[in-house]
């Protein structure tokens, strides 16, 4: 038994329970609850971004959640929820630029959710770093047509290796605690 | 017929250029709002929602950070409170020290002016000593007949006149103050020339048989006249009150003395006769 579990070990924590219904997850959560989540943290980086920042990188728990819902959630509520996370993100000064990243990362992101699942570590580590990439390479284009800023290539292209990198961590301990919590639940 | 591939099915496609164009929309207002320098309707909307909340977030978090911050350094700040308390404590020591110094540096300053106004010999004497039953406002001087102090030797201080000694020892002197009732000073209005007798009334002066027709006014100085003891123009104090009536002799004038007698330390003893 404890060599089958020694055996299976780095799978279960890379990959996690092949299917949600294997784990007695239930239902996806509720889209209320998620944009909830959403406008926390918004809040909590608009609050205490400057104090959550490395090499003028910013995690963003956003992009983290945004990614986290379309693959557990599906294209749709992962659109609606980026655009509506990166509109309060605009509002509270993002130029613009954030509704229409999000939205797209959001978006696909949930299109990958027929392909991997939001438990598996390597699936959402790749997810929240190609999101984050993209995040910024919208922000680039859009601060390059719109605001004309043509010294921004440097900066975002330095913050996004260092944002992907704290986006990733966030999301493994999201990832992992979320399963901690799945595994605490009594089975139904 | 083309069969959609599942993976991005009819329906996928419209969420996605819904939300694209409502992004877009948003985008738009907010590119624009932020060109123009103004806030749309948005922003203000989460503005006055998020404001608040951020205001109270930071607050918060700073009120626990300081907190923590205390607790971590309790011991810090313990030993730094002794430190600051020990160091306070003798700064204080040291500031009332000074202040003391100050205090006789005028007080030896005033009295070397009046010795160096004066014509005789004088000494220069620390007081000592008060009336232990507080009966008579005296006080004792360190300054004796060895140095040359004798009865009825005049003393000062440095804004006017003390009293004079009513009796010497070796090394020591009683002085009868100036306040004390059994006090007599010649004196007169230095404004008018006015004449009278200053005696004590314990806490001030009083001065009397001031000629009913003098006008004084509140605030006139009074000087010693010349007599057996006093030599002219000693500052005594200024007119506080006037007691008048018309039925009575003569005038009586309330004052202060130049001189604080609560806080005496230093006098200058006139030791010509």
């Amino acid at each position: 038994m404890n060599v089958e579990l020694a055996r299976t070990l780095p799978a279960r924590v890379l990959f996690g329970p092949q299917r949600p219904v294997d784990t007695g997850a239930g239902a996806p959560p509720r889209f209320t609850v998620l944009l909830l989540l959403a406008a926390l943290a918004v809040l909590v980086q608009a609050t205490f971004g400057h104090a959550l920042s490395v090499r003028g990188a910013h995690i963003s728990f956003l992009t983290v959640l945004v990614v986290w819902t379309g693959l557990r959630c599906g294209p749709t509520t992962g659109g609606w929820l980026g655009l509506l996370g990166g509109a309060l993100e605009d509002a509270l000064g993002g130029g613009g630029a954030q509704v229409l990243a999000m939205t797209i990362v959001g978006f696909l992101s949930g299109l990958l959710s027929s392909r991997f699942f939001a438990e598996s570590l390597p699936a959402v580590i790749a997810s929240v770093a190609g999101g984050t990439i993209v995040r910024n390479a919208i922000t680039y284009a859009v601060l390059e047509i719109a605001y004309g800023d043509r010294g921004s290539y440097h900066r975002i292209a330095h913050a996004t290796a260092w944002e992907v990198l704290l986006n990733c961590a966030f999301a493994v301990v999201v990832v992992l605690a979320l399963r901690w919590w799945s595994d605490r639940r009594p089975a139904s | 017929m083309v069969e959609i591939h599942p993976f991005w099915d009819e329906r996928k496609l419209l969420v996605f250029v819904s939300l694209i164009i409502v992004a877009a929309g948003v985008a738009v207002i907010e590119i624009d709002a932020a060109k123009h320098g103004r806030q749309s309707a948005l922003d203000v909307i989460v503005s006055s929602v998020y404001t608040p909340l951020q205001t109270g977030l930071t607050r918060a978090a700073g009120a626990l950070a300081g907190g923590v911050h205390d607790v971590l350094h309790a011991g810090e700040y313990a030993a730094q409170n002794r430190a600051l308390q020990d160091k306070v404590d003798r700064l204080a020591a040291a500031n009332e020290r000074l202040q003391a110094d100050a205090a006789e540096n005028r007080d030896l300053r005033r009295l070397l002016l009046m010795k160096q106004a004066v014509a005789g010999d004088a000494v220069v004497a620390d007081v000592v000593g008060y009336v232990p039953e507080g009966t008579r406002r005296e006080v004792t001087i360190d300054r004796g007949a060895r140095d040359g102090v004798h009865r009825d030797s005049v003393v000062v201080g440095g804004e006017g006149l003390v009293g004079h000694v009513v009796s010497t020892g070796p090394h020591e002197s009683r002085v009868l103050l100036l306040i004390d009732p059994q006090s007599a000073v010649p004196a007169y209005l230095q404004r008018t020339r006015t004449w009278g007798i200053v005696t004590g009334t314990w806490l001030h002066a009083r001065m009397k048989y001031i000629d009913q027709n003098a006008r004084l006014q509140d605030g006139d100085t009074v000087v010693t006249g010349h007599g057996e003891i006093y030599p002219s123009g000693i500052v005594i104090g200024r007119v506080r009150e006037i007691d008048r009536k018309d039925n009575g002799l003569y005038q009586v004038a309330v004052l202060d003395p130049a001189v604080d007698f609560h806080y005496l330390t230093h006098v200058l003893v006139y030791t010509s006769p």
